[in-house]
């Protein structure tokens, strides 16, 4: 008893419990030997550790400066984050798309990861930091994509060639002025769209004491959509949504591998949100239907005061990739429709260009717009 | 000593006992001079009176004082027959009790099959309604359940928020979290992922922070 205490208080005097982090548990860096960008520095200059009752808080904060070894221009980058001994099933990823890095330029990762640990927990923490997957301009890609990285990454960059094809477009017709115009509705909606915390929890329980209602979907069906969705219905529990089963149809000519269901729920006071999406990877060929079914609950905290209540759900596709490698994502026209208005929010690169012209300016955007 | 009661002597005596008992008190006469003395002397009665029967002149209707004495000898063993089974009606009989269990145990065997074939014959969905209402009529009677994380130390959860996202696992944490940003858009998926993605203020890059969970 006594030698144990003698041990646990040692080991616990290595840690210092508040304060800059030993070089011992600082993260590893390691990016294969191939690796088309390279290290360049790694700053972790306010990183810090605080004991916090029996657990032990740890911030990481980490500057990187890559540089783009290789020949090719870098569209987007996902880092892989994971700390074995503190979450064994759980990992953390950063992603930076809409880049524009041409060969041998840097570009900064910020890279923000706090870990909550038991104090008597190993002392070191080997957080440690790889490359998941590196996508070029012309859509090839490099890197283990054990986070599905490159099809997320491709899908992005399909969604910023289609707004910035837009916007060119908004800017050859109507020239700066309509451009402007387009840019704060941007800012608008996007101030103006609902956000809602979100748990999800895998195989997860009811846990509270709602009656539990089978609810159908009801779909929103987007003219150019290769996937017809067919029927679809989820357990509802007073703020928890569960193990949502869909069914869809190919109506393409392409056999398709994986695809996506935006879920939109509606509350009893008539507010609506994305909560989230249903993905599934399958095999579906032409003019053939399948089912996809997820064991998951969907659980929203209180939303002030009011407890939300959900009342209703719409179900719509929101990308698909066929087995040949193409992408398919809802046209501009598609997310003009009033429902989809309302939830979603702007692309990736929609949102980058309504932040250069809210900081920089309408010419710097025209100027940004001008370099693709 | 034991002795025999006067009317097994008087039985024996006769040639009216049964098999065992006959063993029995003959055994006791054989090493008690007092019986054997008493048994010698009933057997002396009854020649007696069977010479007596002999000597007295005969019964009306074909009557005859052997046919009576067989009669009489005849209703005493039935006496003694009834006493015995009377007896054994008033002592307290331990199959009732063993009845009474049995009943008990096929009441409850009938029960468990029926709630068996009842709970196995649902429909999932409905047998998860009752479960839940049965849940929330135990909440009712005996307050909320709170479920602690502690309670369930297998449950990994993913969340999202605009400060951050997070997956918990057995106490533990790994967040992620965004930095002075221009709006987040919070999302996630049913696979066990969650995201925020945001336009950094200082860099001007599109981020997209993702945790996920995987089991092992």
């Amino acid at each position: 008893m006594r030698s144990s205490s003698l041990l646990l208080g040692s080991v616990l005097a290595l840690v210092p419990l508040n304060g800059v982090l030993s070089a011992a548990a600082l993260p590893k860096i390691d990016f294969p030997a191939d690796s088309p960008v390279a290290l360049l520095s790694a700053d972790y200059g306010e990183s810090n550790e605080a004991a916090r009752g029996g657990a032990l808080l740890l911030d990481f904060h980490a500057a990187l400066s890559l540089r783009n070894s290789s020949q090719r221009k870098i569209r987007g980058i996902t880092l892989l984050v994971s700390a074995q001994d503190v979450t064994p099933g759980g990992k953390g990823s950063v992603t930076i798309t809409s880049l524009d890095v041409g060969p041998q330029e840097s570009f900064p990762v910020r890279i923000d990861l706090r870990l909550l640990r038991p104090l008597q927990a190993s002392s070191n923490v080997p957080v440690q930091i790889g490359l998941d997957g590196v996508l070029f301009d012309d859509l090839s890609f490099y890197g283990p994509d054990k986070l599905s990285s490159r099809r997320n990454m491709r899908l992005s960059e399909w969604e910023a060639r289609r707004d910035r094809r837009y916007f060119k477009s908004v800017l050859a017709a109507g020239g700066p002025e309509r451009l402007r115009q387009e840019m704060l509705e941007s800012l608008t909606h996007e101030a103006d769209r609902p956000s809602l915390d979100v748990q999800v929890v895998r195989g997860g329980r009811a846990t509270n004491f709602e009656p539990e209602k089978q609810v159908q979907f009801a779909f929103l069906r987007l003219p150019d959509s290769p996937v017809d969705p067919v029927d679809g219905m989820a357990r509802i529990a007073g703020n928890e949504a569960r193990a949502p089963r869909l069914e869809v149809k190919n109506r393409s000519d392409r056999a398709i591998r994986y695809l996506e269901v935006g879920w939109i729920l509606h509350d009893q006071t008539g507010r609506e949100f994305l909560a989230g999406s249903v993905p599934a990877e399958l095999n579906l060929a032409p003019g053939q239907q399948s089912r996809i079914f997820e064991n998951a609950t969907l659980k929203f905290p209180q939303l002030g005061a009011q407890p939300l209540a959900i009342e209703s759900m719409t179900g719509f596709v929101s990308s698909v990739e066929f087995a040949d490698g193409t992408l398919w994502i809802p046209t501009r026209g598609d997310l003009g429709s009033p429902q989809l208005q309302r939830v979603m929010a702007p692309s990736d690169e929609e949102q980058r260009l309504a932040q250069i012209y809210r900081k920089k300016g309408l010419s710097a955007l025209i100027a940004e717009l001008n370099k693709f | 000593m034991k002795h025999p009661a006067e009317a097994q002597i008087a039985l024996f005596a006769g040639g009216d006992l049964g098999r065992w008992e006959r063993w029995r008190v003959a055994r006791h006469i054989g090493r008690c001079s007092e019986c054997r003395h008493e048994a010698q002397a009933l057997r002396d009665a009854g020649a007696q009176l069977r010479e007596l029967a002999a000597e007295m002149p005969e019964l009306p209707n074909g009557l005859s004082w052997n046919r009576l004495a067989q009669e009489i000898t005849g209703n005493i063993r039935v006496g003694f027959a009834a006493g015995e089974a009377i007896s054994l009606f008033d002592k307290p009989a331990p199959l009732k009790h063993r009845l009474g269990w049995n009943a008990t145990l096929v009441v409850l065997g009938a029960t468990a099959v029926f709630a068996i074939a009842f709970w196995t014959s649902l429909p999932s969905q409905q047998a998860e309604h009752l479960l839940a209402s049965l849940k929330r009529i135990r909440a009712e009677r005996i307050g909320t359940v709170i479920r602690s994380s502690a309670a369930t130390p297998e449950e990994a959860v993913v969340e999202a928020s605009s400060a951050g996202i997070q997956v918990k696992e057995n106490g533990r944490t790994l967040s992620l979290m965004q930095p002075r940003s221009d709006g987040a858009t919070v999302s996630v998926s049913m696979q066990g992922s969650a995201g925020v993605r945001f336009v950094d203020a200082d860099t001007g890059q599109v981020t997209t922070n993702k945790v996920y969970y995987a089991e092992q």
